[in-house]
């Protein structure tokens, strides 16, 4: 397919995606608990059939499609509303919190890549993989969130706890394509003309399955941001994962919306940027 | 290897099922006047903050854990094969809906979709509703990856010779589905299942550390990992790892008998 047309299909599937993620988002909060009271309830003087108005009258307001309507207006100006439980504007809460969770993510992502990426060499260069098979199911048989509270525990850098958590996540992936790599004709015919290890390693490996590893790149923020969550949590940290436990404990639901559609937009946009970047390899 | 996988599979899946038989009390007993207490023959791991008796609470929490996935499993399962076969034998609007809907739910991080769900739902459960809750959810929450999977084999069946045969010779779509696909998917459906079970378990680990999981008295691996946060009674009393010993033994044994995993299915 032309590289305009596979841009265009991307453009308008992330677009739908994000439109749909919306409208779940406007309904949760819609049909959350109490959004249909209103301050006239607690007002005693007035009628049940006055009342009965009133509610009647904001129903019709409210309804979905009209709601929906609004929220996404708001929201396409950076206006989420309100967070019920901390009183103050979504959209204040996430340009605090966002900064911290890039931080955690990023470094873990970093470690992650880098340490996946040295036993998945290992295992396809030594040819012995049970070193690197060991170390990776070790570390897949621990929750994330444990890990990240022995990191606190011990006060070591919680950017790692997440590192190992990814590694295993990443490391059968790394495997295959560098087995891939490995195989090839090209570097096979390398090896014979003698080319060193790290000549390999960058002409024939990094650069064949550039692409590919660019998309695993996008694969493991997303994965990151999902194992981030309960370590944040667990630990302390003021990031929007915390800030998601917390809105779903508190039933915060313009706040649990906003994220939502926030994370919804933004793990839609890595994985359109590496379907592009995998599809401009084929 | 895979041997003494199995072993270890079986000996914990039946600890969990004759958990009332081996467990010496009842995993919400609590002994008032010995709370903290170090393992002795009376209580073989001590005794929680509450005085209820580990070694019973673990026996109990692995009931619930082990055989509970398996059950989350199997409603992703059925999930995604029911939405594979509206895929195979509805119009191709309900293919890219189905899409779409498969592209959304893989959106979200899991964690992230479940907690969403689980917030609109009420947080303040009885033990039970809680556990039909969170491991309800985990399977409702699941079925994308192996829709992902179904519908893509259920595609290249479509275009497949057989097929086309199959349809020229006049069978009926029932005939087909039953003789011809229902074999090829059958085989996707137990890798499928055998992948999500350990990340069931996992999840449901992290769910209960966070507090989102089986709710109390009703022990569950995830809430007896609660305890890790404080790390005082874990240096008084080094049976509070049993549950993270435990967890990470199934783990390591289902692990060897895993087909590989797609990217990101162990999330």
């Amino acid at each position: 397919m032309p590289l305009l047309n596979r841009l265009a299909l991307n453009l308008t599937t992330l677009v739908a995606v994000v439109l749909a993620g919306g409208f779940i988002a406007a309904a949760l909060v819609r049909y959350s608990p109490g959004f249909d009271s209103i301050p006239e309830d607690l007002n005693t003087a007035l009628s049940p059939q006055t009342l009965a108005a009133l509610h009647a009258k904001r129903n019709r307001e409210n309804s979905l499609p009209r709601f929906y309507v609004r929220y996404l207006a708001g929201a396409s100006r950076g206006d989420f509303g309100v967070s019920q439980s901390l009183g103050q504007p979504v959209a204040t809460l996430l340009r605090q919190r966002a900064p911290v969770t890039a931080r955690l993510v990023l470094w873990g992502v970093a470690g992650g890549c880098l340490l996946a990426a040295f036993l998945a060499w290992l295992a396809v260069w030594t040819r012995g993989a049970a070193l690197s098979v060991s170390v990776s199911g070790l570390l897949l048989a621990i929750p994330p969130a444990v890990l990240g509270l022995a990191f606190f525990f011990y006060q070591a850098p919680l950017g790692l706890a997440l590192s190992l958590g990814l590694l295993p996540r990443l490391f059968g992936t790394l495997r295959a394509i560098f087995e891939d790599c490995y195989a090839s004709p090209a570097l096979l015919a390398a090896r014979t003309r003698g080319v060193g290890a790290l000549g390999i390693a960058t002409r024939y490996v990094l650069g064949a399955a550039a692409s590919k590893l660019a998309a695993l790149l996008g694969i493991a923020a997303v994965l990151a941001f999902g194992l981030a969550i309960p370590i944040e949590a667990l630990c302390g940290v003021p990031g929007i994962g915390a800030l998601t436990i917390q809105a779903a404990t508190a039933r915060d639901m313009p706040l649990l919306c906003a994220l939502a559609l926030a994370v919804t937009f933004l793990v839609t946009l890595v994985h359109t940027a590496g379907e592009i970047a995998i599809g401009d390899s084929t | 290897m895979k041997a003494a996988a199995i072993a270890v599979l079986v000996i914990v899946a039946l600890a969990g099922l004759l958990a009332p038989a081996i467990a010496p009390y009842d995993y919400s007993r609590q002994f008032r006047e010995t709370p903290n207490a170090a393992a002795s023959s009376q209580f073989p791991m001590g005794t929680d903050d509450l005085g209820r008796d580990r070694f019973s609470r673990l026996v109990y929490a692995t009931r619930v854990s082990v055989l509970l996935a398996p059950a989350a499993a199997l409603v992703s399962i059925l999930i995604a094969l029911l939405f594979s076969a509206i895929t195979a034998t509805r119009s191709r609007w309900a293919d890219r809906g189905l899409g779409a809907l498969t592209t959304l739910s893989l959106s979200l991080p899991w964690i992230f979709l479940f907690i969403i769900l689980r917030a609109v739902l009420p947080l303040n459960t009885r033990a039970i509703q809680s556990i039909l809750i969170t491991f309800g959810l985990m399977g409702v929450a699941g079925w994308a990856w192996p829709a992902r999977v179904f519908t893509a084999s259920v595609r290249q069946m479509k275009q497949s010779g057989w097929l086309m045969q199959a349809r020229a010779a006049g069978m009926s779509r029932w005939r087909i589905a039953r003789v011809h696909a229902w074999p090829h998917l059958r085989a996707l459906a137990v890798a499928q299942f055998r992948i999500l079970i350990p990340a069931y378990i996992l999840s449901e680990a992290s769910l209960g550390l966070l507090g989102l999981g089986v709710a109390e008295p009703l022990p569950s691996w995830g809430n007896l990992l609660a305890e890790l946060q404080h790390p005082d009674r874990v240096r008084a009393n080094l049976w509070v790892l049993a549950p993270l010993g435990l967890l990470m033994l199934v783990m390591i044994a289902l692990e060897a008998l895993q087909p590989r995993a797609a990217p990101g299915q162990l999330s």
